[in-house]
């Protein structure tokens, strides 16, 4: 493209600019000067061309650029390659996603994709990959298939099709059905062009993931295609790139093998360890140009990567060990630091850490690197290396860099630190050391989650308690108590402070004394645990009640509301006639029930934000270890036996609630299967409703629930002519959820009547009760004989764990906090696409899509979503034995397609599996 | 994948950037921003080349007076990236003959053309510098 002179005068003038102001005059003329240009009926395809270039100088600059679209627009529909070429750069820089011209933008691109001149086809994909939206995605796809798959297409062609699609798969999953074409192109990881083999492999990568069963193929091919390039060196020499043949697509292979598991047949497997082991060997000599040096390396690295995610070769990962130990010593710094990443990656995994060990004061004195980020890779490995043996010299390691670690380190640091001491404990005496001196030292740079889960498991370890007081009253009685010290002391004195009372210098007056002389230092937040302490020794230990209420006076005239409110609440408390209560109000918390710790949580949020998964995480050996049985056991169970899984079985539930009596499939029986599905579907969201409506019977449910317990009544209607005698209702659980639900019929209600008259009706109550999480609804019994012959109707329930979920309401930014934190916790979450034709017809669609998710029991937050017709809502699972479960769900309906996401995420994977049913059952008989 | 891609003189001008993850204007600024003080004041002797970011790492060279920075996923290989940069660099050399700040700076919209001949969507796309020059050269043939 010849170049433009008046661009170039312009940002030549721009660049003369002395000040900012001078620049904006100088922008502001130019602005104006096109815009009188553009009126211009006369304006040339040159001249357009330079002005909408000039516009995006501007733009780029910072400026607001409010017109020019359309001559962007008129640019793209040029014949110019020239024209055409500004014209889709100014759009994809200029456009907004929701812009009215966005139609007329996918037509040029739909004309130019298929355009019999190449340049022109190149032009739109990578436009394409530049601005992605939803309409493109929609409309486009199936065009740009077509062009990776077409047998004339050029390479260039092909590698751009290649990215868009992957693009658009990455950004839009629900719109590119991607299904369908997936393994239409992994034989081109065995295309003899090594660019379009490279974008095909980022592609299939994302494939991979989403489907594995769909790309299995795609291993052989890249086992075969690194053979080719490594061991083989069949490729073409303007690939080589220092000396190292392809190594961007060698490492693209090596890492879309770490998706899949490690190939079963003994040939791949064999081939593939001789590629790994050729890469390995070839990286034992040290190149001396650094860009070689660095592409081989990069191989290594990855080659690496896979050998620890394939597991097949002990061996070949000691000789790693070995080898990696060698890195991290060396005098590269960017070898270093991989080196430590890559040793995090084996420790993981290896069976043995015996050799990573040898090099544990090498990686300690790593901790002190010239680098931040080498040292924040040593910090991840000896994590990641820390066991039993280990643990107190690394622990005791990274508390002594603590206090010279840098401030964007310590917050890690302590997590870790928590982690670890938590997990290897074997002496209380030593948890509770490390982590009282963990507050004092990095108490400024954590989260609350640390100290909070210090008195979690306090509270949950007997033998702790004893121990945990006499070192929380000697903290506070040291010259200087850190604010998350103070707490911890605080609340555990306040606990437990009767177990030491009778030692000497511990008295309940020596521990309220040292308790108030850190009070007036600390924080708000601080003080405030530390008055429920006072109130809690006012319960301890009555022979100080005089000392407390006094200490409880001062606060009554607090300027801060809350410590004025817990003061005056206490005062009160100890200060009623009646002395019953105050035992009540400050009973011994119970110890908290187990569960996934949020230390964990908060360390893996931080690294979960990739896009392609990772194959591993920096949380520790049992949580990788934990993910790999995940994944397989998942795949096992995919493959050998799906119909036993709790969802299937529920989702057929409703084929189940039929006559016992009745045998075929009738078109009436069809009919009627089809009725009580709806019937059964609208009382999973509404408590009163009809159950069964059939010839002789109705039944009618009404449910009240107040989580973990619910009054359920059964209403028996006779419809038909004749009397009904011998009536009995009854409710069973399944085998299976019998411990979990309890049904019983509620006391304080007549018998059944023996008969009833047409048009009569019988009433029954049940009361339930949730145990526990239960996968299975009950089955409702109903047996009568009419006109001499008896007959058994089996209803399925409307009673399930959902049943037990009430409303919450959080912010919008505590809800996508947990909804991450979900996520990434990966405990409980289910996802489905369900076909809702009705949303396109019927214009209440939406306000019944947000009734049914209330009423199945969440509280829909507000303004959450930035889509606004989406739908997202909290709720809380109450059962009485096994504690609380929250549950997210998120509903994204898209008219469009008749389509609607629902996600729920959920502390209990069974929770989440049985509302997903519920909605889907309920979206399924609308 | 490639977040985005920065390159930034070391007063921080901003000389390209390229955006393959949805950032709005506002968040674009602040990164600029934010990526220029964290590279810039790194050790270019005693300090690697990467550098952790928000959740992201940033790979980055200096060449001249021009800091290159890809911001990528923790999982990618950094080194392959590492590389990815200098090959940029030698195509844009070659391409401009002996490349300078000023070359982006009056040619920036056929900087983006050559990206978009080597990188796509945030993946690399083409790794051979004879390949892509070639098809460089016969894009500016075209009129």
């Amino acid at each position: 493209m010849a170049p433009m002179k008046g661009l170039t005068v312009f940002i030549a003038d721009l660049r003369k600019c002395r000040s900012h102001e001078d620049e904006e005059k100088r922008v502001n003329k130019e602005l104006a000067n096109i815009r009188t240009k553009f009126k211009e009926p006369s304006l040339n395809g040159y001249n357009r061309k330079k002005y909408v270039c000039k516009l995006v100088y501007m733009a780029l600059l910072g400026y607001e650029v409010s017109f020019g679209h359309r001559e962007a627009v008129d640019l793209v529909n040029s014949t110019k390659y020239s024209e055409k070429q500004i014209g889709y750069l100014a759009i994809s820089l200029l456009m907004e996603e929701d812009a009215d011209y966005g139609r007329m933008v996918v037509a040029a691109m739909r004309r130019d994709i298929h355009d019999t001149n190449e340049f022109n086809v190149s032009l739109a994909l990578n436009a394409v990959s530049n601005i992605c939206t939803r309409e493109i995605a929609e409309v486009l796809t199936q065009d740009i298939v077509a062009q990776l798959l077409s047998p004339v297409a050029s390479m260039f062609i092909k590698k751009k099709a290649a990215l868009c699609l992957l693009r658009l798969l990455r950004r839009f999953p629900e719109a590119v059905n991607a299904q369908q074409w997936a393994a239409r192109v992994i034989p081109y990881l065995g295309h003899r062009d090594i660019g379009v083999t490279l974008s095909v492999a980022s592609l299939v990568t994302a494939l991979a993931q989403q489907f594995p069963e769909d790309t299995r193929k795609a291993a052989s091919f890249a086992v075969r295609r690194l053979k080719s390039l490594v061991i083989d060196n069949e490729y073409a020499a303007e690939y080589i790139y220092y000396k190292v043949p392809a190594p961007w697509l060698q490492i693209k292979l090596l890492r879309l093998l770490q998706y899949f598991p490690a190939p079963e047949s003994p040939e791949l497997r064999s081939l593939l360890l001789s590629i790994l082991r050729h890469i390995i060997d070839v990286s034992q000599d040290t190149p001396r140009e650094l860009q070689q040096m660095n592409a081989q390396y990069s191989i290594l690295f990855e080659a690496i990567n896979l050998g620890i995610q394939l597991d097949i070769d002990q061996g070949l990962m000691q000789e790693c060990a070995v080898l990696l130990g060698r890195f991290i010593t060396s005098r590269e710094i960017n070898v270093r630091y991989l080196g430590l990443e890559t040793m995090a990656h084996l420790a993981a995994y290896i069976d043995s850490l015996d050799t990573i060990k040898t090099y544990q004061g090498v990686i300690i004195q790593s901790l002190r690197d010239r680098d931040v980020s080498v040292r924040r890779r040593a910090l991840d490995l000896l994590y990641s290396m820390c066991d039993v043996s280990s643990a107190k010299t690394i622990v005791s390691e990274l508390l002594r860099h603590m206090v010279v670690a840098d401030f964007t380190l310590r917050e890690e640091m302590a997590l870790k630190v928590a982690i670890l001491t938590e997990k290897y404990a074997t002496e209380y005496s030593w948890y509770v050391d490390v982590m009282m001196r963990l507050v004092s030292l990095a108490g400024d740079h954590m989260g609350d989650e640390v100290w909070h889960r210090i008195v979690q498991v306090i509270l949950g370890n007997e033998e702790l308690q004893l121990y945990a007081c006499k070192i929380a009253l000697q903290t506070l009685k040291a010259p200087v108590c850190h604010e998350s010290a103070l707490k911890v002391s605080a609340y555990v004195l306040g606990e437990f402070g009767h177990l030491i009372a009778n030692a000497p210098d511990c008295a309940p007056v020596d521990q309220l004394k040292a308790l108030q002389s850190k009070m007036a230092s600390g924080s708000q937040s601080a003080r405030a645990v530390a008055l429920t302490t006072v109130g809690k020794f006012i319960n301890l230990f009555p022979e100080i009640k005089t000392l407390c209420l006094r200490v409880l006076d001062r606060y009554r005239g607090a300027l801060d509301a809350e410590l004025q409110q817990r003061a005056c609440e206490y005062y009160a408390l100890a200060t009623l006639e009646s002395e019953d209560l105050m035992p009540t109000v400050f009973e011994e918390m119970p110890p908290f029930p187990e569960r996934r710790s949020a230390l964990m949580s908060r360390l893996l949020k931080r690294e979960a934000d990739t896009e392609d998964q990772r194959t591993w995480v920096f949380g520790g050996r049992e949580i990788n270890r934990e993910r790999k049985l995940q994944k397989a056991g998942k795949t096992v169970e995919d493959s050998e036996e799906p119909p036993v899984a709790a969802v299937p079985q529920l989702l057929e539930v409703p084929e189940q609630t039929r006559f016992v009596a009745d045998g075929g499939q009738t078109p009436e029986e069809l009919a009627r299967v089809a009725k009580s599905k709806r019937h059964y579907a609208r009382l999973l969201w509404e408590n009163d409703g009809i159950l069964y409506d059939g010839d002789e019977i109705q039944v009618g449910l009404v449910a009240q629930y107040k989580p973990p317990a619910g009054r359920v009544g059964v209403f028996l209607g006779n419809k038909s002519t004749a009397p009904i005698y011998d009536i009995s209702i009854h409710v069973a659980c399944e085998e299976s959820s019998e411990k979990q639900l309890v049904v019983q019929q509620a006391t304080g209600q007549g018998p059944l009547p023996d008969s009833l008259m047409p048009l009569g009706q019988a009433r029954v109550f049940f009361d339930v009760k949730c145990i526990d999480v239960f996968a299975t609804a009950p089955t409702l019994r109903i047996a009568y004989t009419m006109a001499g012959a008896p007959t058994v109707s089996e209803l399925q329930m409307p009673v399930t764990i959902a049943h037990f979920i009430d409303p919450v309401t959080i912010t919008v930014a505590d809800f996508f906090s947990r909804w991450k934190q979900l996520g990434d916790a990966a405990i409980g979450e289910a996802q489905n696409v369900l076909k809702t034709p009705f949303l396109s017809t019927d214009s209440g669609a939406i306000q019944w899509l947000r009734n049914v998710v209330g009423g199945a029991g969440f509280a829909l937050i507000q303004g959450a979503d930035a889509e606004p017709d989406n739908i997202v809502g909290v709720g809380i699972a109450t059962t009485e034995n096994a504690g609380r479960f929250g549950c997210l769900i998120r509903v994204e309906p898209k008219p469009a397609h008749g389509l609607t996401r629902v996600t729920i995420r959920a502390t209990n994977p069974t929770v989440a599996k049985v509302v997903a049913a519920n909605i889907n059952m309920v979206f399924e008989s609308k | 994948m490639i977040r985005f891609i920065l390159v930034q003189n070391r007063q921080g001008k901003t000389r390209l950037e390229k955006w393959y993850s949805q950032y709005s204007n506002q968040e674009r600024h602040k990164l600029k921003a934010e990526v220029h003080r964290t590279v810039a004041s790194r050790d270019q002797k005693h300090q690697s080349n990467f550098v952790e970011f928000h959740n992201h790492r940033i790979v980055y060279r200096r060449y001249a007076g021009l800091f290159f920075c890809f911001c990528i996923d923790t999982n990618d290989n950094e080194l392959a990236y590492l590389e990815g940069i200098h090959l940029f660099v030698e195509v844009l050399d070659s391409y401009h003959g002996n490349v300078c700040e000023l070359d982006l700076v009056f040619n920036f919209y056929l900087v983006y053309a050559v990206l978009d001949e080597m990188i796509l969507a945030g993946e690399i796309q083409e790794t051979s510098r004879s390949v892509i020059l070639g098809r460089l050269d016969q894009l500016s043939s075209l009129e």
